[in-house]
């Protein structure tokens, strides 16, 4: 099987303050991971250095995607490689329409990956399928990137700009949050429908009842920035019934 | 023609009417002089508008004459154009713009020295917007002036092109909008001269004046409009978008004085600053106490790309009722740095970020469907 992401004893600190301490994780191609942990614990300060946002120092260890130091790659770069980050919370946008920008995300990873941009009809095609799968309406799609979106408005776009893009490692920081019974399922499913062999996710949530319906391959506990422990599903059944308050007391 | 510096003729004790024919309309010169002489051209230190310093900026400048086409192409037979015929038949209207404001050296400097008339009125609705296009060349300076009257219920679309020069041009614009009707205008000022351009209009009742302004100067540029509401209901709209060349200037003043009720002002500017630029936003609005139900917006927004480029705002408002509804805001900064990471993590490099960024703030002024848009520079289309 593929190594697709390695992160081998990170340790990551913003404004000297160690947030992610000796971290290690490895995702394969076609894997699925789920990483809970309490507020603060650090998920998305992972998530943010996997994409690679600038502000944090990297005190220690590396991280490799494909076989490649991914830390010598600009954020563009990790994107068109194949990484893409659904966003905690999500960034407003204006003057840019949501398709326009859709669009030319698309073009640019097809670009770097050496295919022509979808014909104009055939991309028009391809989205309007998506959003209908995720009930967005056609009219979101003219509107400001995420501006004035509710809060679960800008999480199904997020699904919507993951189906999109397809990418080979989808790191999904809370999407499950912030949105409505109904919104949940649409999501969860259409998360879920991107599933491949090709394709690996880790999945950052809070709630069991995502990955009831995900199923993830690996379940991760994450407290004061590292793994503590890692099991299959039924980690996530115990952490929903206790809380963390086993992994608290170490 | 005399061939003195700028800084010798604002020292003389009085106007030199042998220069360039003066004579024509010598009693209301003179008078507009003696003011220009007490109120001085703008200058840091005597002017209410605090960023220019119009007097330093014109002191090497060639006073002599410089060559100024006027081209005015319109499809209309309802619109009729005079020169200082307009003025010389009716001596009342060539001081009309001191009615509201007598104390802007700028304006008496025109009234000094106006040399290019351009009278036009509009009888009718145009079914094509009227282009009017200013060109200067060379180092001398130019006064022209232009009066538009637009009759009752017309709506009418003006486009200004103003640019070349490396002078001085003092640009007096008039505009005496009656009621019911709107005046939509476009005007892109890419001069290389240095430029100073002052809008007056007075507007009746029912009336719009609408501004949509791209700025692209070349040279220290400064544009001031006075609006006067004098009818009830009437309303203006201002808003300019500023990219100056490096190392320029550009200055945007717009004063709306509410003199009726049921009014409301709007201005706004968006600049982006690269390269050593200067910019300055002034907004000023006056409402008088027994005037009502006034509303007023300002905005401003300024991207700083550089360390060495600067933007001064300054919004003020003078307002004596409690019945109005105001809104302003201004925002100086470098770009948001996570609206840029979060472009990247969609594969956008930093630099196209950072130029959707830029054309997102543009757009909200200039759309791809403006007439404007055509001139915005490559990288901001
Ligand atoms: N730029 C920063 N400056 C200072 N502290 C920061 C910064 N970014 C993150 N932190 C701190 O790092 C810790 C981890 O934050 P992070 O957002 O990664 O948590 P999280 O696990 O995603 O939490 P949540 O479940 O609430 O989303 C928090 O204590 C946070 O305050
Ligand atoms: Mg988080």
């Amino acid at each position: 099987m593929k190594e697709f992401l390695n992160i081998n004893n990170l340790s990551v600190s913003v404004d000297e303050k160690n947030i992610i301490n000796n971290l290690n994780l490895k995702i394969n191609q076609g894997e699925i991971h789920a990483i809970m942990g309490p507020n603060g614990s650090g998920k998305s300060t992972l998530s943010n250095v996997l994409a690679g946002k600038d502000g944090y120092s990297i005190t220690n260890g590396n991280i490799s995607f494909c076989e490649e130091n991914l830390l010598e790659f600009s954020p563009d770069e990790r994107a068109n490689k194949g990484i893409f980050l659904a966003f905690q919370y999500p960034v407003e946008i204006p003057g840019v329409t949501n398709i326009n920008f859709i669009k030319t995300a698309l073009e640019s990873k097809r670009e770097f990956n050496g295919l022509d941009p979808l014909k104009p009809g055939d991309f028009l095609k391809l989205i309007k399928e998506k959003a209908k799968v995720l009930g967005i309406p056609e009219d979101r799609l003219k509107r400001q990137l995420n501006v004035g979106f509710s809060g679960g408005e800008k999480k199904r776009n997020e699904a919507l700009q993951l189906m999109m893009l397809n990418p080979s490692l989808a790191i999904l920081d809370e999407t499950d949050s912030g949105l409505d019974v109904d919104a949940f399922k649409i999501v969860a499913d259409a998360v879920n429908s991107t599933r491949s062999k090709e394709n690996s996710m880790l999945i950052i949530t809070h709630y069991q009842r995502l990955l009831e319906r995900i199923c993830p391959d690996f379940v991760h506990v994450f407290v004061n920035g590292s793994i503590i422990e890692s099991g299959g599903p039924s980690l996530a059944d115990e952490i929903e019934k206790n809380g963390y308050e086993r992994f608290n007391n170490g | 023609m005399k061939d003195l510096t700028m800084a010798n003729f604002l020292n003389s004790e009085k106007l030199d009417l042998s220069f360039d024919n003066l004579t024509l309309l010598s009693n209301e010169r003179i008078e507009a002089y003696k003011n220009l002489k007490t109120i001085g051209i703008p200058s840091k230190r005597n002017e209410r508008w605090k960023y220019t310093d119009l007097k330093n900026d014109i002191r090497n400048i060639n006073f002599s004459l410089c060559e100024t086409s006027i081209d005015i192409k319109n499809s209309s037979e309802k619109i009729e154009i005079n020169e200082i015929d307009y003025f010389t038949n009716n001596k009342d209207n060539y001081l009309k713009p001191i009615k509201y404001l007598n104390d802007e050296g700028v304006i008496y400097l025109n009234l000094s020295y106006s040399n290019l008339f351009r009278v036009i009125t509009i009888k009718e609705t145009p079914k094509k917007p009227i282009f009017v296009t200013l060109e200067t060349f060379g180092k001398g300076m130019t006064f022209p002036r232009f009066v538009f009257n637009i009759l009752p219920n017309i709506n009418v679309e003006i486009h200004f092109l103003i640019r070349g020069g490396d002078g001085f041009v003092n640009q007096l614009i008039e505009f005496n909008i009656d009621r019911n009707s709107t005046v939509n205008i476009f005007r892109v000022n890419e001069s290389s001269s240095i430029h100073s351009e002052t809008f007056m209009a007075y507007l009746k009742a029912n009336s719009n004046l609408f501004l949509n302004n791209l700025s692209l100067p070349k040279n220290k540029s400064r544009f001031q409009a006075f609006n006067s509401f004098e009818e009830d209901f009437s309303s203006s709209s201002f808003k300019s978008v500023s990219i100056p060349f490096k190392g320029c200037k550009d200055d945007f003043l717009v004063y709306n004085n509410h003199l009726s009720s049921s009014c409301s002002s709007n201005v706004g500017m968006r600049s982006i600053l690269n390269k050593g630029v200067e910019c300055s936003f002034q907004a000023l609005i006056d409402i008088e106490n027994k005037i009502k139900n006034s509303k007023a917006e300002q905005d401003c927004k300024a991207i700083l790309l550089d360390e060495k480029s600067s933007m001064n705002a300054k919004p003020e408002m003078k307002i004596f009722n409690n019945d109005v509804v105001c809104k302003h805001g201004t925002t100086i900064g470098s770009l948001n740095k996570d609206q840029i990471f979060y472009l990247n993590s969609r594969g956008l490099s930093k630099l196209k970020a950072e130029k959707i960024l830029l054309q997102g703030i543009i757009s909200e002024y200039i759309s791809d469907t403006s007439p404007l848009f055509n001139f915005l520079p490559e990288s901001y289309k």
